[in-house]
């Protein structure tokens, strides 16, 4: 397949119509003088077409679930259902104020409620909130619940650690940090934990241990339930990373396993879309323990009516305006709903079918360091490409040029040279076929065209390096660098 | 069920064929049989028209803000939404994509991020924005943090105008590293600072931050913010604005704020109930490197073309792990790409236009209101732009509203804290001047408020 990409000579926004920076915005009557902006916002005035034309022209410059299969591992890029756009549309879904009463979004609280009760299901943990923004701040929320519990109990001030596995996301130590914790990682071995290295790091000391099954190796702990035991053994609670739970679907749940917490991502899971780098919701999961800490509002069912509950006096309070992301609560309502149970299986069924079937075929060209029963994803590692003076960057974009975009590369980090590949259940064998094609092309390519890639794209190899050395971060610093320039 | 699974005839055969397997139940054999589950106990999948017909079912029940004449406001707007934003973000390229890690294949998303973050720079008059955070509240507790990592001392100052869920958003974001939230309070008749106790606070050395907001938690402008950073001297200032008054405002870089955050929804998102929203962030360039969240820079290509990327990814947690700025990951990267769009679309002069008329628009509205028996509106003696708060010389701010409800009108939100044990404060309601109510709608407040006052005086 030849591929090429939109390649616009666009300028930025700024550059289509000059700033009319001399003029002062209309007088307020009653604002101070002092208070005033003195000349108008430096931005340029364009007509609608104008501007549509600026953004359609950068879209066709930008790859897509809709474009091209997109394998980055550990980010379950599935495809994004056309009828839970349509529905988040609806005036009963986007025409809605967090703060108009409760009588009037009787069928918002009905949906978040049902909504909530389904991955209660799902999760096995019955107590649920919407709350999060997204799967680190899901991480956050659950962390400072297991705080309060602790301080509680009278014990957050000994319980001071939390333990996590060598492979783990690193929103996990970034949330505990913020959380307050000092963190400890517990080696893998095989690439799972090893549980004599955790039975010997919990403790008194142990808040939580923080994991995510099946893990970023794409394995699935087997040994959970003795992990499970271990923690709680120690006293500690047990905290599930919800981000690769595509794989075990009404398999398994965190609560079958013994979590105590977990937090779910529905812009992976649920299919709502990623949006190029958000809006996610990250969903709150918790046992009998932990439930009473959620975040308030809850939304409870009294009679046939629904309404906001803010009498929790162990909540931990609120970590954001509003209840959640509805719009995205009511795309991944929808998801949930044409799957049912049979689906949902499916769905975790079919991405470790593919999962395996594509490591089975990539595994000819790259070693893959651990088992090869794997769950949604798979890692390679990319160290005999540098036998041929080639890395494992150079792969990844030689495969952009195929018109597939890379896997996640470089991670997890106990790999050399590490390729993390899912391509969830969305994608047909076909795609998959193609996509060990264009892998195949990719990395029988002679390392000169490897260096070069990608060839195809609106741009070439961009300077990475020299972004992060000299920082251009706006219009204002173009401006400033610019003019640096032009003084002899 | 779905078509969103490939169910071709023979397929997964196929698979489990080259798999050398019989049946996907082998690759589940890592799952231990004490860990599995039997069913998950929900109804059984349903086809396209049966799912639109359950969840429509659903929204019915809801009433949105188009059957009423609504005021609703504070953080959150009801503003217009372009059909040409949403033509924007409906373009697959955009909200099917994930974070741009790989660049070269992400131009488009990371152009118009860039341009988001110059924008935010404009309207701040800071040097530096974030591809964005989660909310205006988020961005707050975030803005703390940030703060802290610029000072040192353990005390950080807000207004006890503050609507009180970022307050306790705030309290979250502070109990990590066991910081302390403190209540400037403020005049009961302007509702401005007070300078003195912030003055007072300050020369006991362990405040690290203060945060002010533009407008206040009340709707109005508080002169004294100017003022503010004389005070703090090397101590952050935190403002904390909403970017349409900041289209008519004195940028607060130029009066010495150390970062610029807000809550961007008003720009181009539907208030969805609430989200999701945008949480916008700014600060000075030398201070970069303690930011939070992703930021793209401006790079060139191998052959010299202007390029972007997202840099200084070593703050970030997926390469700082415990050591990063903040655990965020996902942001609101989307909605980043609506209030670029919205704002190109209005321009400088719609933008402080649209200002302008909401803030004639409120001070209608207020006069209409303030004539009524039991109202005191504006409740403060201070400027305002588009909202302002009311407050009920009697009954409760909770019936008043459930009044205007029944007239088809939303007068407002209550700005007390519905906790229980929270202290709940004087009756006030913070009312927003919305493009959607026409002078017809102002004039059917005022006749709902006074027929809800009147009742009032009845039971009373």
């Amino acid at each position: 397949m030849t591929f090429r990409q939109a390649r616009w000579e666009e300028p930025p926004i700024w550059d289509l119509a000059p700033p009319r920076t001399a003029e002062a915005p209309p007088t307020i009557s009653g604002i101070p003088d002092r208070f005033r902006r003195k000349t108008a916002v430096q931005w340029p005035e364009l007509s609608e077409p104008e501007v549509v034309r600026h953004y359609t022209r950068l879209s066709q410059m930008n790859f897509g679930i809709d474009t091209s299969a997109y394998p980055l591992g550990s980010c379950t890029m599935k495809y994004n259902p056309k009828v839970s756009e349509m529905l988040a549309r609806r005036p009963g879904a986007a025409d809605m104020h967090p703060y108009q009463p409760e009588a009037t979004a009787q069928g918002a609280l009905e949906l978040i409620w049902r909504l909530e009760r389904l991955l209660a299901k799902v999760t096995g943990l019955p107590e649920v909130s919407l709350q999060p923004s997204a799967g680190a701040h899901g991480e956050y929320a659950a962390l400072l619940m297991v705080r309060a519990y602790f301080h509680d109990k009278g014990e957050s001030a000994t319980r001071t650690e939390v333990l996590l596995p060598d492979t783990a996301h690193g929103t996990n130590p970034a949330s505990a940090a913020m959380a307050g914790y000092t963190t400890r990682e517990i080696p893998s071995k095989d690439g799972c934990v090893d549980v004599a290295a955790l039975k010997a790091a919990v403790s008194e000391k142990t808040a939580c241990f923080m994991l995510t099954n099946p893990n970023t190796a794409g394995l699935f702990e087997s040994d959970i339930l003795e992990i499970a035991e271990t923690v709680h053994a120690a006293g500690g609670m047990l905290y599930y990373d919800g981000a690769n739970l595509n794989a075990i679907l009404g398999v398994t749940h965190p609560g079958r396993m013994g979590f105590d917490v977990a937090h779910l991502n529905l812009h992976k899971t649920f299919a709502t879309p990623h949006g190029g780098g958000g809006p996610g919701a990250g969903v709150l999961a918790a046992g009998e323990r932990l439930g009473p800490y959620l975040p308030v509002p809850r939304v409870v069912k009294s009679g046939r009516k629904f309404r906001l509950d803010y009498d929790r006096p162990h909540s931990i309070g609120k970590i954001k305006t509003g209840y959640g992301n509805f719009g995205l609560d009511v795309r991944a309502y929808a998801f949930a709903l044409t799957h049912g149970e049979e689906g949902l299986k499916h769905v975790a069924h079919r991405s470790v079918l593919n999962s395996n079937y594509v490591g089975l075929r990539l595994g000819k060209y790259l070693p893959r360091p651990f088992r090869p029963l794997v769950k949604h994803e798979f890692v390679l590692s990319g160290a005999p490409l540098k036998e041929r003076g080639v890395r494992t960057i150079d792969l990844a974009k030689r495969l952009l040029d195929e018109g597939v975009h890379a896997p996640t590369v470089y991670f997890p980090t106990l790999v050399e040279e590490s390729l993390m590949v899912e391509l969830p259940e969305t994608e047909s064998r076909r795609e998959l076929d193609q996509f060990v094609a264009a892998f195949e092309r990719a990395i029988g390519d002679s390392p000169e065209n490897l260096h070069a890639a990608p060839q195809h794209l609106a741009v070439r190899r961009v300077d990475e390096v020299r972004a992060a050395r000299e920082p251009l971060l706006s219009w204002k610093d173009l401006r400033t660098a610019g003019a640096k320039a032009e003084t002899p | 069920m779905s078509r969103w699974i490939s169910t071709e005839p023979g397929e997964e055969a196929a698979l489990l064929q080259a798999l050398g397997i019989s049946s996907v139940d082998e690759l589940f054999q890592d799952v231990p049989k004490k860990a599995r589950i039997g069913r998950l106990g929900i109804a059984p999948g349903r086809d396209e028209p049966e799912v639109v017909a359950e969840v429509d079912k659903i929204l019915k029940r809801n009433k949105p803000l188009s059957d009423f004449a609504s005021f609703l406001g504070g953080r959150i707007s009801s503003r217009y939404v372009p059909a040409a934003v949403d033509a924007m973000l409906s373009r697959s390229e955009f909200y099917t994509a994930y974070t741009p890690y790989q660049a070269e294949a992400s131009q488009g998303m990371l152009r118009a991020l860039f341009e988001f973050q110059s924008l935010w720079v404009e309207l701040t008059g800071l040097d530096v924005a974030n591809a964005s955070l989660y909310d205006g509240a988020t961005a707050a507790g975030e803005a703390l943090l940030f703060s802290r990592r610029l000072h040192e001392g353990n005390r950080f100052l807000v207004p006890a105008s503050l609507p009180w869920e970022e307050k306790s958003v705030l309290r979250n974001y502070a109990s990590g590293p066991n910081l302390n939230v403190e209540e400037i309070p403020y005049d009961e008749r302007t509702g401005r600072l007070d300078l003195d106790f912030v003055r007072r606070e300050v020369g006991r050395k362990d405040v690290f931050g203060v945060l002010a907001d533009v407008p206040n938690g009340f709707g109005h402008l508080d002169e004294g913010i100017l003022d503010l950073k004389s005070i703090l001297g090397d101590i952050p200032l935190v403002v904390a604005a909403d970017p349409l008054a900041l289209s008519v405002l004195e940028p607060p870089g130029n009066y010495g704020a150390d970062v610029v955050i807000g809550e961007g929804q008003g720009f181009g998102i539907a208030p969805s109930f609430g989200g999701p929203l945008l949480g916008l962030f700014a600060c000075r360039k030398e201070h970069v490197r303690a930011a939070p969240g992703r930021i793209v820079g401006a790079t060139l290509d191998a052959e010299g073309h202007r390029a972007y990327a997202l840099t200084l990814v070593t703050r970030e947690q997926h390469i700082r792990r415990s050591r990063a700025t903040s655990n965020i990951c996902t942001n609101e990267s989307l909605m980043a790409l609506a209030f670029v769009v919205y704002a190109s679309l209005q321009g400088p002069r719609g933008l402080a236009n649209l200002q302008a008329s909401l803030a004639e628009k409120a001070r209608t509205l207020a006069s209409a209101l303030g004539g009524i028996e039991g109202l005191q509106a504006p409740r403060f003696d201070a400027p305002y732009l588009g909202e302002f708060t009311v407050e009920l010389t009697k009954g409760t701010a909770d019936e008043f509203l459930d009044r205007l409800r029944r007239r088809k009108v939303l007068g407002g939100h209550s700005l007390a804290d519905p906790r229980p044990g929270a202290s709940h404060g004087p009756e006030r309601i913070l009312v927003a001047a919305t493009q959607a109510a026409g002078d017809k709608q102002v004039q059917k407040y005022a006749k709902a408020a006074r027929g809800a006052m009147a009742a009032v005086g009845r039971n009373a």
